[in-house]
């Protein structure tokens, strides 16, 4: 009987065994094919225009040609156009992370009268479409406000809770810091302000990082408002910048590559420094819904 | 007794005025974004959408035409309709099955674990625009890679962005491989599936497609809910590869509600027919969002029995 327990046991442990194996492969395989399709824009952005079109295709370029992205900075204002999407970041993500963090405190802790209505209107916009609003927000920032070609437009809603997701998620998070803390700093003789950034703040951290990314890769994405609001040269960003490239340069895959490449670079650094913030916050999300 | 159970009651009652004028501040910002940013805009496209308004005229009130013209003539808006919803299905189910199948798989124990999360996660965070125009090359007729490895296999050229026919699934596709967010969620919500489940299932006899059947997939299902509303309202919205690859094109394959509300609104002027449009597309997301949560009560599992 006890032989024949640990016999299971054994044929269960080694079937474990063998699933995690395969398991690993699978995970090896899928892992290259999405690493893939970088790997082969990044490829093509270092080959001259004959290699891109000999048959069949070479895995690796036969020299890595920097000089393409070199050629591709001539036409491509890569840093104006970095510096200008990063006018609209910056002061968004600020913004946002700031204001989300306020108001996700008042709903997490605060007592006040209206709280469950103001927090459905708020939960009840989450699945309003942004786009949907797009044309009476566009009339009343140019038309209402005067804020022709301007990026304001793009940055000064941020500073409103960053979109009611977002406050969510911090309330969330605010919830499952322990109450105790804020009673002991209480008697301690701390006001709402000081509990929130000496307490509240340091706790929360990885969600108002995971706002930060949200904010960020959300205005990253935004290609539609940007062409929306901005009209003159100077002022554009990554996306339209390269889509104005591509347009122009239809031919030339080696340099469209290349401006695509190096607009992968920014947000691939911002992963890689919060990494592990995004990770738990993000996994955070998923759980408190 | 009674004296300090008053002096409480009064003390708390002190705090709570302080409290809410705290509150209230602190919720200042909110308050401004759903009155200004969400409500009123809401209600502007709702307005707007009755009148015929070319923009730099005054606004002009015509009833329903706008609506009658949109069911009745205008054949984009029949296209965009079915390349949305046609768009949105394959990606939102295509993105749901790749993550849950990726996260079960990085669920076992697998060495390098984080490292492969991070691997998966990295498309999400590429700007959209550099995405479609470098999938672009991969999707190329003559020299791209897939119709390269499409060859090896015996299959002739396929025309991916070129054809109306698949232009929508390709796009879609592209979809399906930046939805790494997904797999972190679904990762972790089977982390937290309770293992003694899956072992008493075991000892019961249960192989490994019943217990994903009968444990796995109840226990996970308030993730797939959440996961399904976040990319159903995602995908829905889609319109980059428009703007900056397809125009809509070929004829109006790809010609996605947001993307026709900005050729109307912003190319041709019509701003109320184009808040048309947008309240219709409006419609068609809160329909889509009422049947998950009408029909999420009978598939949800919530543990302890509710």
């Amino acid at each position: 009987m006890k032989e024949n327990r640990s016999n299971v046991f054994k044929s269960r442990k080694r079937k474990e065994k063998i699933a995690s194996v395969i398991s690993l492969i699978i995970i090896i395989i899928m892992a290259f094919v999405v690493l893939f399709p970088i790997w082969w824009i990044l490829r093509t952005s270092l080959m001259t225009n004959a290699e891109i079109y000999k048959y069949p295709p070479l895995f690796f370029p036969s020299e890595f040609r920097i000089s393409n992205y070199q050629k591709t900075l001539e036409v491509f204002e890569f840093w104006k156009y970095l510096f200008n999407t990063m006018t609209i970041i910056v002061p968004a993500v600020i913004g946002g992370t700031l204001t989300a963090t306020l108001c996700g405190y008042a709903f997490a802790r605060l007592r006040f009268r209206g709280k469950r209505f103001l927090f459905s209107l708020c939960v009840g916009s989450m699945l309003l479409p942004s786009m949907v609003t797009l044309i009476p927000l566009y009339i009343m920032w140019t038309k209402g406000l005067g804020l022709v070609d301007s990026y304001l437009p793009m940055i000064l809603p941020y500073f409103t809770g960053g979109g009611a997701f977002n406050i969510f998620l911090i309330r969330q998070f605010i919830m499952t810091v322990p109450r105790e803390l804020d009673e002991a700093a209480t008697i301690d003789g701390a006001g709402r302000f000081r509990i929130l950034t000496n307490i509240i703040v340091p706790a929360i951290r990885p969600a108002m990082i995971v706002v930060a990314l949200l904010i960020f890769i959300t205005l990253w994405n935004d290609l539609l408002q940007q062409t929306v609001y901005i009209n003159s040269s100077d002022k554009f960003t990554i996306a339209i910048g390269l889509t104005n490239f591509r347009g122009a340069l239809k031919a030339d895959w080696s340099l469209t590559m290349a401006a695509t490449c190096m607009s992968f670079a920014p947000g691939v650094l911002f992963y890689l420094i919060g990494q592990k913030y995004f990770v738990e916050g993000i996994v955070m999300t998923g759980m408190k819904n | 007794m009674n004296r300090p159970l008053k002096k409480s009651k009064r003390r708390r009652s002190h705090i709570s005025a302080k409290e809410e004028r705290t509150a209230y501040l602190y919720l200042i910002p909110a308050f401004i974004g759903l009155i200004f940013i969400t409500y009123l805009p809401l209600l502007g496209v709702f307005g707007i959408s009755f009148f015929e308004w070319k923009g730099i005229t005054s606004p002009k009130f015509n009833g329903i035409d706008n609506y009658v013209r949109l069911f009745t003539k205008d054949f984009f808006f029949v296209d965009s309709i079915k390349a949305t919803v046609y768009f949105a299905l394959i990606a939102v189910l295509g993105s749901m099955i790749y993550s849950l199948i990726i996260a079960m798989l990085l669920n076992r124990k697998i060495p390098a674990r984080g490292f492969f999360r991070a691997i998966f996660y990295v498309p999400y965070v590429l700007p959209a625009t550099a995405v479609y125009i470098g999938w672009s090359w991969l999707y190329e007729t003559n020299f791209g890679l897939f119709n390269y490895l499409l060859a090896r296999i015996g299959i002739n050229k396929v025309q991916f962005l070129a054809s109306s026919r698949l232009v929508v699934p390709s796009l879609a596709a592209i979809s399906v491989w930046l939805s790494g967010n997904l797999i972190v969620i679904f990762l972790a919500g089977l982390q937290n599936v309770p293992r003694i489940y899956h072992e008493a299932a075991e000892i019961d006899g249960a192989n490994a497609w019943q217990r994903f059947r009968n444990i796995t997939i109840p226990c996970m299902t308030p993730i797939i809910f959440y996961n399904l509303l976040m990319s159903l309202v995602t995908n829905m919205q889609i319109v980059v590869p428009a703007l900056s690859l397809t125009n809509g094109g070929p004829g109006n394959s790809s010609m996605f509600m947001t993307y026709l509300m900005y050729r109307y609104a912003f190319l041709n002027n019509q701003i109320g027919y184009a808040c048309a449009i947008s309240f219709i597309f409006f419609l068609i997301i809160a329909i889509f969002t009422a049947i998950l949560f009408i029909t999420s009560k009978s598939w949800i599992f919530y543990e302890g029995g509710d």
